[in-house]
């Protein structure tokens, strides 16, 4: 190789990318060229800076223990899981068991054939009043006291009645066209003739951070029979109120009809929807919902420069999830403002019944009624009532009352398991500037100097994108020789609109102080009444204000004193020093104090009291 | 218990929870590492290595036998890829806004002060700025170049291995890594002291 290596040569040969051959040519030549040789050492140089970075960064003990923690709850839910299936496998008593209640129910169907003659429903549609009659007894019996063989023989007697291929009908849609449009069906005893709930499509979660409340808005593509169908929703295990579910169609809506929210009785956690459908096949739906234990909230960490005149800013959001259900690819929304909720959310998701026990009374559609000795299948007869329609079709939800709030997004989609806590970057910002300010009132701080520093919301201090919703400030400060980081205080922060100033108030100052000395007090001008008592006087105090600055930077400060009276006069002792007043029980000085310097100013105070006071009006 | 990495993961999906925690210690450090040089951000590499070992948890089944290393960096390696893509910002929309779901995407570091044990504090300050010019240069790399650069350099897995992590040939991870020091021949500062 009689030319010089080139720089991509010696990266090749350095790192070993080079082939085996290539390798060696390289190193050959670099034994007999100095130049290259240079070039080469040069390269390794400059790659040698990559080692700064193999620094001893360990991961904390705090996050491997939560991470265990994290997957043990999943560790046992899948052990669960794998011993029911070893059960379900092995144990071949469950065979047995069915073996036997299949024989069982074959035995009682002739023996209910003989006591009761069958009867075609199509052709009599009381037959079909009956046979509800009757299911609804197999429903609401096993309430009272119906052992489980009961309940089948009831079931059993039902079918037979009303024609057993009929009633598997009804719930599946598969019925005469006249008779769908006309009577809708029970609600099915078991799973088998439900719609099942596919997988969600997409999720669209809004969150509240100022209730326990969250929106939950899901797609889903149902696959829906010509007739009649029964969709069911579990949330088992979940802070879902199923007071606020909603199903609505999202096309072919005129051809929907979503009828009733049933909530089975003896079947906890699990509501049925009755679905009317002039289309089969399948249909894009929206369940919206509110469940609880879904939360966010903001936090912001900001550094300010050595001179503390600038300051970066990084805005953060943690989302939680504590809901039992997790959210997969959700479009997230997050809500800042107050909502106005009647229920707590998650006491509605964990009451046995939605709407209060069976046999209750309420007299309203979607629950038992009692009084009337019937229970809701009523209210799908008497469908010739109008308001009672309605009351059957639409179920208001009067949860919230929305009042000023505002909305935030998150781009694209986020999954958010339950149990798991996700940060989201919000914003950053860069070279805000900034005031920094101390300021002093005894009233409401005490004897401590408090520092804040002070910035806008706005475009001239690099920020005025968004508003800022609440949450925790930090606040560093760089150490001025080594760029080091040191913390100065945090504080909440309320939420901040566009074009707002804030002031972030970072706790007591540790270099920084102010002590105000008594020096003089005297009373004087005293007025007596008819009896001779004092009516009124002036109190003169000369106070002494020593401020002490022994920080490398120059700080302004504000100093507010309180008279405890709205009649009082000031007259100040000092130079470069000003007050104004503040309102009408308090004066303000505000001054600056050069780097490790104390400043000193008096003033004297005269206050008046009694009928001094109209002295000092007038 | 028969310590190797294969008989631990092996136990994790028979069910016995000190396998899973004994899998996290031992790589904690490593892979934490590697997500702290992927995104330079302390915060962050804790979402991220949640992330990961949450996925380890979830598809130990799919683990397949080979190397339990290279399966644990693939699955950082991917959690980073794409969490450095998707590192979403929050915007402010109309309550009108329609339910879609757009994606958008932000490659974006943060730079973190990193402190050292030089006694001296000129040279101290000096380090930590070449330090921060070191990782300003590995964040302006693209994701894959920099998961290449970091598994094969600070991971110190061959190129094999990082083609095994990353699902690609040797070739591609051949290539990536050259480029990937292409530029940091630029932007990398000289320890010397003799260059611009």
């Amino acid at each position: 190789m009689k030319r010089h290596l080139t720089e991509r040569e010696l990266i090749e040969y350095q790192f070993k990318l080079a082939s085996e051959a290539q390798a060696e040519e390289i190193a050959e030549h670099l034994k007999d060229c100095g130049r290259c040789r240079e070039s080469h050492e040069k390269l390794k140089r400059k790659f040698a800076a990559l080692d700064l970075l193999r620094d001893g960064t360990e991961v904390s003990e705090g996050l491997i223990s939560r991470v265990i923690e994290q997957a043990q709850v999943g560790i046992s839910d899948s052990i669960l899981k794998k011993r029911l299936l070893r059960f379900a496998r092995n144990d071949k008593w469950i065979g047995a068991a069915a073996a036997v209640l299949v024989i069982g129910l074959l035995l009682l169907v002739p023996l209910f054939k003989k006591q009761m003659p069958t009867r075609e429903f199509a052709k009599e549609p009381d037959a079909l009043k009956e046979e509800i009659e009757l299911q609804k007894q197999a429903e609401t019996a096993p309430a009272i006291d119906l052992d489980e063989e009961e309940a089948i023989e009831m079931f059993a007697a039902a079918k037979e009645k009303a024609g057993a291929e009929k009633l598997l009908d009804l719930a599946t849609g598969e019925i005469l066209e006249e008779t769908m449009a006309e009577r809708p069906p029970f609600a099915p005893a078991s799973a088998i003739e439900l719609v099942v709930l596919p997988r969600r499509d997409k999720v669209q979660l809004t969150i509240y951070n100022s209730a326990d409340l969250t929106l939950v808005r899901e797609r889903r593509n149902l696959t829906l029979k010509k007739g009649w169908n029964w969709l069911q929703f579990m949330w088992v295990n979940t802070l879902i109120d199923p007071t606020s579910l909603s199903l609505e169609p999202l096309y072919q809506a005129g051809k929907i009809d979503i009828q009733q929210l049933v909530f089975p009785a003896r079947l906890r956690e699990l509501g049925r929807w009755l679905i009317r459908s002039d289309v089969s096949g399948q249909v894009p739906f929206e369940i919206t919902y509110f469940t609880s234990g879904l939360s966010w909230r903001a936090f912001y960490m900001g550094t300010l420069s050595a001179d503390e005149r600038k300051m970066e800013l990084g805005g953060y959001v943690r989302v939680t999830n504590k809901s039992g259900e997790d959210y997969e690819n959700a479009q997230t929304r997050l809500i800042v403002g107050k909502v106005h909720i009647l229920d707590q959310i998650a006491e509605l998701a964990r009451r046995q019944y939605p709407y209060g026990r069976p046999g209750e009374i309420r007299g309203r559609a979607g629950v038992w009624d009692a009084s009337r000795g019937a229970g809701i299948y009523d209210h799908f007869l008497d469908f010739d009532e109008d308001e009672e329609l309605a009351d059957l079709k639409r179920k208001e939800i009067r949860k919230e009352g929305l009042s000023e709030y505002f909305l935030y997004t998150i781009e694209g989609t986020e999954t958010i398991p339950d149990k798991w806590g996700k940060r989201l970057l919000s914003f950053e910002a860069e070279d805000i500037e900034v005031k920094s300010l101390y300021k002093y009132d005894e009233q409401r701080w005490g004897p401590q100097t408090i520092r804040f520093v002070a910035f806008a919301n706005d475009e001239e201090h690099n920020l005025g994108e968004t508003p800022i919703p609440n949450g925790t400030v930090k606040i560093y400060s760089q150490a001025e020789s080594q760029g080091h980081l040191s913390y100065v205080g945090g504080t909440n922060v309320k939420y901040i609109p566009v074009d707002e100033e804030v002031e972030l108030n970072l706790g007591p100052a540790r270099l920084v102080s102010v002590e105000p000395i008594l020096m003089n007090f005297e009373t004087d001008n005293f007025l007596y009444d008819k009896n001779k008592d004092i009516a009124g006087w002036d109190e003169i105090r000369t106070w002494k204000i020593e401020v002490t600055n022994p920080r490398t930077l120059p700080v302004e400060i504000e100093i507010t004193r309180g008279f405890d009276t709205a009649y009082w006069t000031l007259q100040l002792d000092g130079r470069d020093v000003s007050y104004e007043k503040h309102d009408a029980t308090h004066a303000r000085f505000k001054l600056e104090i050069a780097p490790r310097t104390k400043r000193t100013f008096n003033y004297t105070v005269t206050t008046y009291h009694g009928l001094r006071q109209e002295a000092l009006t007038e | 218990m028969d310590n190797t990495d294969e008989s631990l993961i092996n136990a994790h999906r028979r069910g016995e929870p000190a396998a899973f925690g004994e899998l996290v210690r031992r790589y904690g450090d490593s892979v934490f590492r590697f997500l702290m040089r992927m995104n330079g951000n302390r915060e962050l590499a804790e979402d991220f290595f949640q992330e990961t070992f949450k996925r380890v948890h979830e598809k130990a089944d799919t683990f397949r036998g080979g190397q339990f290393k290279s399966w644990l960096f693939t699955i950082a390696a991917h959690v980073a890829i794409d969490g450095l893509r998707r590192r979403r910002r929050l915007r402010v929309v109309s309550l009108e806004q329609s339910f879609d779901c757009a994606d958008a995407s932000g490659e974006q570091l943060d730079a973190v002060a990193v402190a050292d044990n030089s006694s001296n504090p000129s040279d101290e300050a000096i380090k930590t700025e070449q330090t921060e010019q070191v990782r300003r240069a590995i964040a302006l790399l693209p994701a894959k170049q920099r998961a290449t650069l970091v598994l094969a350099y600070y991971q110190q897995l061959s190129y094999r291995q990082v083609a095994q992590v990353l699902g690609c040939s040797i070739g591609t991870v051949k290539t990536q890594m050259y480029r990937a020091l292409r530029t940091l021949a630029q932007k990398l500062p000289d320890l010397s002291g003799d260059a611009k």
